[in-house]
């Protein structure tokens, strides 16, 4: 995820001399900081791989001291390296605006490098590999690609949002399937870092904070830019926190609603869908058989279903308000949320925020008891399927690019197109 | 004697029938400026009818947060209760120059008043508007965070949060127009004292036990969440 915007003030900075730099990797984790020997290796040895390695800074966060053994070997080496201290965060943040942050700490810093790609790297550092460095700067570096996204191994219960929603509506509107429209490990050329940085919607409003967050894989297939994925493997996910859990919607899906204002005249004329390239090595299917108590989640969608009918019956259809009222009288073993109607309920909502039907901020919270209900109903479709889950995914985008056509009706024509 | 009866019969009788043909202009007048008001409200009824319903007035006012106006309307139609109160006004035009007729000062004094107060009159309606704004929203952001949060008593508590706001605008807007004085301040800080009293020592003493099995409910949940399988970004 790339939290873009000016520079920050009040940023804190602790620079090495750095003249300039080809590439600029930065290191959200404050391991990579803390380890900072073995995040040097990694770095080294994933850039010696290329044709031509780069100059390249190393950005880490501050706070560390550099080793004595480290400044000695760095004296004749292309490697240079940046510390950087991002704003303090309000400590209910969600781990999206965190990383958001930290990426824009980076890029302030590293702007007078004027480097020609970035990496950014949010994962663990413990799970970061050299070919993981070389998979997402080589297609940047030796074929003028402007967006390396990433492909993790597919565990049918992490990234939830990301197959309920992020993948499958970016795939429906843009027509590219990215597995991970919000990386958030990304490679990126600095002239598309440098676009998003100075586009409209990202501008902090006077007064108001935090900054949104974009999919930065959606704003590159929106501008038409060269696009490809790399295989990188396992990936840490941070623990839910689930009483933010309705912050962490507003964050992602705000921006996203967004761009759909912004873009409709390119994603109206948009059909089907094409697959990214992806480089590196194939991904092993994993096969994790997990008992999961899907009640803690049907809970809060019949809680939802009680108390908020009136909020969405102001967004959703009488068809759809119907089938949502089935669905909450049955029992858990029955308990399945159609395809169609979870795509019907998204689109709608898109469409509700367009329009202001109601305040934006309490549109997409009010989404997160359906939310919570589709993830009820996908556990209990999936807790004993291992690779065929990703099938399952696949089939839920196809729902998406199929009822393409009533968004675009809807869109059009919100008044007279109501069913 | 029965001559000067006669005598008093007769001017007394005179006076009436005077005063009576001085004052049958005037009222002759005031019906005419009535009848004159009344279908000058009629028309203005009937053009503000076609204008609002045209604009979709009912409608507009709902997605801008003042559906709530709608319960306090006639039928359910802000619109209908626009021009009844646009016409309504009229009238009451008409029958103040029907009354001048009579009397000048007496109308020119009640007018002054009239006009004198007429700031804290705009002022209470605009509280209550904003009144009502703030309660809906308040009300819908509790409402929709409760649920969020797994709250079995959100709506209780939505209604709670709309109702406060009310009641403070209200005794706002019952200030500005002057009614009541000291009563409804009386009233409204007993009430609203009186509710976060009985709040207090409902959580304080009556529902601790409630209360602490909440609590243990929620860090029992925050140790399942470490064992949560699901992985949302």
């Amino acid at each position: 995820m790339v939290e873009l915007s000016d520079n920050p003030e009040g940023a804190k900075e602790e620079a090495q001399v750095v003249a300039s730099a080809d590439l600029v990797v930065g290191f959200a984790d404050a391991k990579a900081g803390e380890h900072l020997e073995r995040t040097i290796e990694i770095v080294r040895t994933g850039l010696e791989a290329l044709a031509r390695p780069p100059q390249t800074a190393i950005a880490y966060k501050s706070g560390y001291e550099l080793p004595p053994s480290l400044n000695a070997s760095l004296g004749n080496d292309s490697l240079r390296l940046l510390s950087y201290a991002p704003p303090a965060l309000d400590p209910s943040a969600s781990v999206a605006n965190a990383i958001a942050t930290d990426y824009r700490a980076i890029a302030s810093i590293s702007e007078p490098l004027q480097p020609k790609a970035y990496l950014l790297i949010a994962s663990d550092i413990d799970n970061v590999t050299p070919q993981w460095i070389f998979d997402l700067t080589q297609p940047i570096a030796e074929h003028n690609f402007d967006l390396v996204s990433p492909c993790y191994t597919f565990h049918k219960f992490e990234g939830i949002l990301n197959n309920a929603i992020l993948y499958p509506l970016i795939r429906s509107l843009y027509g590219r399937r990215i597995y991970n429209p919000l990386g958030p490990d990304v490679g990126v050329s600095a002239k598309f870092l440098w676009q998003l940085l100075r586009t409209d919607s990202v501008k902090p409003r006077a007064g108001l904070s935090p900054r949104i967050t974009i999919p930065i894989g959606a704003e590159a297939a929106s501008r038409g830019l060269q696009i490809c994925q790399a295989n990188l493997g396992e990936r840490k996910y941070p623990p839910v926190d689930w009483k933010n859990l309705s912050s962490l919607l507003a964050e992602v899906l705000g921006p996203l609603f967004q761009m759909m204002e912004r873009d409709a005249p390119v994603w109206q004329r948009v059909r089907g869908s094409e697959q990214v390239p992806i480089v590196g090595p194939t991904l092993h299917q994993v096969d994790d058989a997990i008992e999961v108590d899907v009640r803690r989640l049907r809970e809060p969608f019949q809680l939802g279903f009680r108390n908020l009918q009136e909020i969405w019956a102001l967004l959703l259809p009488p068809k759809t308000l119907f089938e949502l009222q089935r669905l909450g009288r049955m029992s858990q073993e029955e308990f399945r949320m159609p395809d169609e109607l979870w795509v019907r309920i998204i689109y709608d909502f898109s469409l509700g925020y367009r329009l202001r039907t109601i305040s934006r901020d309490h549109l997409l919270r009010a989404l997160t008891p359906l939310y919570l209900g589709w993830v009820a109903s996908y556990a209990s479709e999936v807790e004993k399927l291992s690779a065929a889950a990703q099938h399952r995914i696949e089939r839920l985008c196809e729902a998406f690019e199929a009822d393409k056509p009533y968004l675009v009706s809807r869109w059009r024509w919100p008044d007279r197109f109501n069913p | 004697m029965w001559v000067q009866i006669q005598q008093a019969l007769h001017q007394s009788m005179l006076r009436v029938i005077t005063k009576v043909a001085n004052l049958l202009p005037g009222i002759v007048a005031l019906i005419v400026a009535l009848e004159v008001a009344i279908i000058i409200a009629a028309i203005v009824g009937y053009i503000l009818r076609r204008s609002l319903k045209s604009v979709q007035f009912d409608d507009r006012l709902a997605s801008w947060g003042l559906g709530g106006l709608s319960e306090w309307s006639p039928a359910n139609s802000p619109t209908l209760l626009t021009i009844r109160v646009v016409c309504w006004v009229i009238i009451i035009v008409g029958f103040l120059v029907g009354v001048s007729a009579f009397d000048a000062t007496l109308t020119s004094q009640f007018v002054e008043r009239l006009f004198g107060y007429l700031p804290n009159v705009i002022a209470a309606v605009v509280l209550l508007l904003f009144g009502s704004v703030i309660a809906r929203f308040l009300a819908r952001s509790v409402l929709i965070g409760a649920v969020n949060m797994n709250l079995q008593y959100a709506r209780l508590l939505s209604i709670g949060v709309k109702w406060m706001v009310m009641v403070l605008a209200v005794a706002m807007a019952l200030e500005h127009l002057a009614i009541g004085g000291e009563i409804v301040f009386l009233a409204f800080g007993i009430l609203f004292g009186g509710i976060v009293l009985a709040l207090s020592l409902a959580v304080g003493l009556g529902s601790k036990d409630l209360v602490s099995r909440s609590l243990e409910r929620e860090a029992s949940r925050t140790t399942e969440e470490a064992d949560d399988p699901f992985r949302h970004l």
